[in-house]
């Protein structure tokens, strides 16, 4: 715990948590324009819910952004509406510098998609199904074979290319839907929660093989539901809920918006964390909270703050579990932002007042 | 990194191509289960069986026509539009489970899609029609003239291509497939059964008489009839076909046609290209 964030600063990533993308700084010298550019969009559906209210962000080009939110922010929206699926009831998009709204036909050459629906034919062999698209992308017939099998090789699935697709595992098959979506090589990628239910071997494999494809240089749209996964992969992470971006920055900078550090004491029962709470106020900055057994104080100043700590405890003659001072998780900044656990495979709350978004705590598992 | 060069092709050019490329992959599909043809077939031939064998000596109003030649261009008719049916199906499949996302994120022709399913449920309806005649010709069906059952064949079979878009326009509506079929059957049953296909329309009650006369189905079938029945004297012309000539018959059933296979197919044209699909 040794770097102390500054509120609001650049924290650098340590090396340990290298990102597998490449850095934003690291590319070539001459700033390039983004390669995709979305502007306040909005769309409303049927019975009042506004998935997007006012959506703008950019990608620079070659970078990723890691679309983050909860079930129903409106993350598969922005994609199904920066890939021509759906129209928006107003604002503007551009990838690779083209008007989808008014040149989808355009646009769809220069993208590829791929989701968490795993969009494949059941009914085909994995080759069959690359051949196809290259087919329907009107690659050479003599490429179209050639280009399938090398990304067969690619994404290991060269002893699968003949099977029939109903025989695939799920990450196999999730492997074959991003093949599906680079067959063309398009320079710019849409991935719609890649990893949702897949389990964390095969969740590492396809990871590897994004950050494969950023290290090439494509430019990625990455919608999750995973921090770890935006935190791993993108260069920017965007937080959207209720359809707004109520964040954007690196995984760093979101971070360090929490103050730093956090002290979090676990105490043995129910009633020593209540006392342990009036002991402990006026500690760190802000109030301390309490979440079940643990106690929770933000500070900018980790040491300081558990002498302190220490000191009250001791004082009200409190005994402790466990201490601990950790920095924020990305959990943290979107539980804090959101006032919802990441995890929580919740139902879509669509109908929630969008102001709701204060810094909530002490939200008991659900 | 760059898009791989295309060489450049018409438009028209390549919106073919992916029609093709479309029906190919259907008709991949459909030879890896070619029992999803047989088993479309065991009902219609299982009713070729029970009006040939079991009803066919009770009905009436034929005059001097022999049952079996009466009742097989009715079964063709049926069997062909409930297979027609199929288009939806495989659409509302294809909707669910996204495969129709990525197709629309593809830089192709979206008209591809929809025409690609047409065509190869009509040629797989074509495969089945001939198996329908082979089981006919056993049963003792006996076209007039080859000319004739060829020429039938064709009136029929661009019906069912226009019937195809209907159900196409389904399929892209529907939830599921099962939700295809029970939109699809009440429609279809009384349309098929409520027809010239199994009985004479003159022995119907007069205000289901008027319906079958003047419905799409009922039209097709007296078409296919006619033209294999070959020879139809002015007295059956007149009981079976509202006096109706083979011409006007003909032209009838090629303008239902034309009509269901324009509105249908521009209004699953559209739905497909919506962009709330």
């Amino acid at each position: 715990m040794v770097d102390e964030a500054i509120a609001g600063g650049i924290q650098p990533r340590s090396l340990g948590d290298a990102p597998l993308a490449r850095p934003v700084t690291g590319t070539a010298s001459p700033p390039r324009p983004a390669a995709v550019v979305v502007d306040s969009l909005v769309k409303t559906f049927k019975g009042e819910v506004r998935a997007l209210d006012g959506v703008s962000f950019e990608i620079p080009t070659g970078t990723v952004l890691g679309l983050l939110g909860p079930n129903g922010a409106g993350k598969t929206t922005a994609v199904h509406v920066l890939t021509t699926l759906l129209r928006p009831d107003s604002g503007s998009a551009h990838v690779a510098g083209i008007d989808v709204l008014a040149n989808p036909e355009e646009a769809r050459k220069h993208m590829g998609l791929a989701g968490q629906f795993a969009a494949v034919d059941e009914g085909l062999t994995g080759m069959e199904n690359l051949v196809l698209v290259g087919r329907l992308n009107h690659l050479p017939r003599a490429e179209r074979r050639a280009r399938a099998l090398e990304l067969l090789e690619q994404f290991d699935l060269a002893d699968a290319a003949g099977r029939l697709l109903k025989t695939y595992s799920g990450g196999m098959r999730r492997r074959l839907d991003l093949a599906a979506a680079l067959v063309a090589r398009p320079p710019v990628l849409f991935l719609d929660e890649p990893t949702t239910g897949l389990d964390p071997r095969s969740r590492i494999d396809l990871w590897a093989v994004i950050a494969g494809l950023v290290a090439d240089g494509t430019t990625l749209l990455l919608t999750t539901q995973y921090l770890e996964e935006a935190d791993r992969l993108a260069n920017t992470i965007c937080v959207i809920d209720h359809g707004r971006v109520i964040a954007e920055g690196t995984a760093a900078e979101l971070k360090s918006r929490l103050g730093g550090t956090t002290v979090e004491v676990v105490l043995p029962d129910v009633d020593t964390a209540a006392r342990a709470l009036a002991a402990l106020v006026g500690v760190g900055d802000g109030e301390p909270v309490v979440d079940g057994l643990t106690v929770r104080l933000a500070t900018t100043t980790g040491l300081a703050t558990t002498s302190e700590l220490v000191r009250r405890l001791e004082g009200a003659g409190l005994d402790v579990s466990s201490l601990q001072l950790r920095q924020p998780s990305l959990d943290d900044v979107f539980l804090s932002l959101t006032g919802q656990d990441p995890h929580a495979d919740e139902d879509e709350d669509e109908t929630r007042p969008a102001g709701r978004r204060g810094v909530k705590t002490g939200r008991g598992s659900r | 990194m760059s898009v791989v060069a295309i060489p450049r092709r018409s438009r028209a050019e390549l919106g073919i191509a992916d029609t093709f490329a479309m029906a190919g992959r259907n008709i991949h599909r459909l030879l890896r289960a070619p029992d999803q043809v047989v088993f479309t077939l065991v009902s219609p031939i299982l009713f070729t069986l029970l009006f040939r064998y079991v009803f066919g000596g009770a009905i009436r109003g034929l005059g001097s026509i022999n049952y079996v030649n009466y009742l097989i261009p009715g079964i063709a008719v049926q069997t062909a539009i409930f297979t027609s049916s199929n288009s939806g199906f495989a659409l509302a499949d294809d909707r669910g489970n996204g495969f129709l996302d990525r197709l629309r994120s593809l830089p192709m022709a979206r008209s591809a899609v929809l025409i690609g399913r047409v065509l190869t449920d009509t040629v797989s309806n074509a495969t089945g029609l001939v198996i329908i005649v082979i089981v006919g010709l056993a049963v003792g069906f006996r076209p007039h003239s080859l000319p004739g059952l060829v020429l039938g064949f064709l009136v029929l079979l661009a019906f069912v291509l226009a019937t195809s878009f209907l159900f196409a326009l389904v399929g892209l509506y529907a939830s599921s497939s099962q939700a295809v079929n029970a939109a699809t059957f009440p429609v279809i049953f009384p349309l098929t059964f409520a027809s010239s296909a199994f009985v004479p329309t003159s022995t119907m009650p007069s205000w289901l008489r008027a319906f079958a006369n003047h419905q799409p189905v009922t039209t097709v079938i007296n078409t296919v009839r006619d033209l294999t029945l070959g020879n139809v004297s002015v007295a059956q012309r007149h009981q079976l076909f509202a006096g109706q000539s083979t011409t006007a018959l003909v032209v009838q059933s090629l303008l239902w046609t034309a009509g269901i296979g324009l509105v249908f197919g521009y209004l699953a044209l559209r739905r497909y290209n919506s962009t709330n699909l």
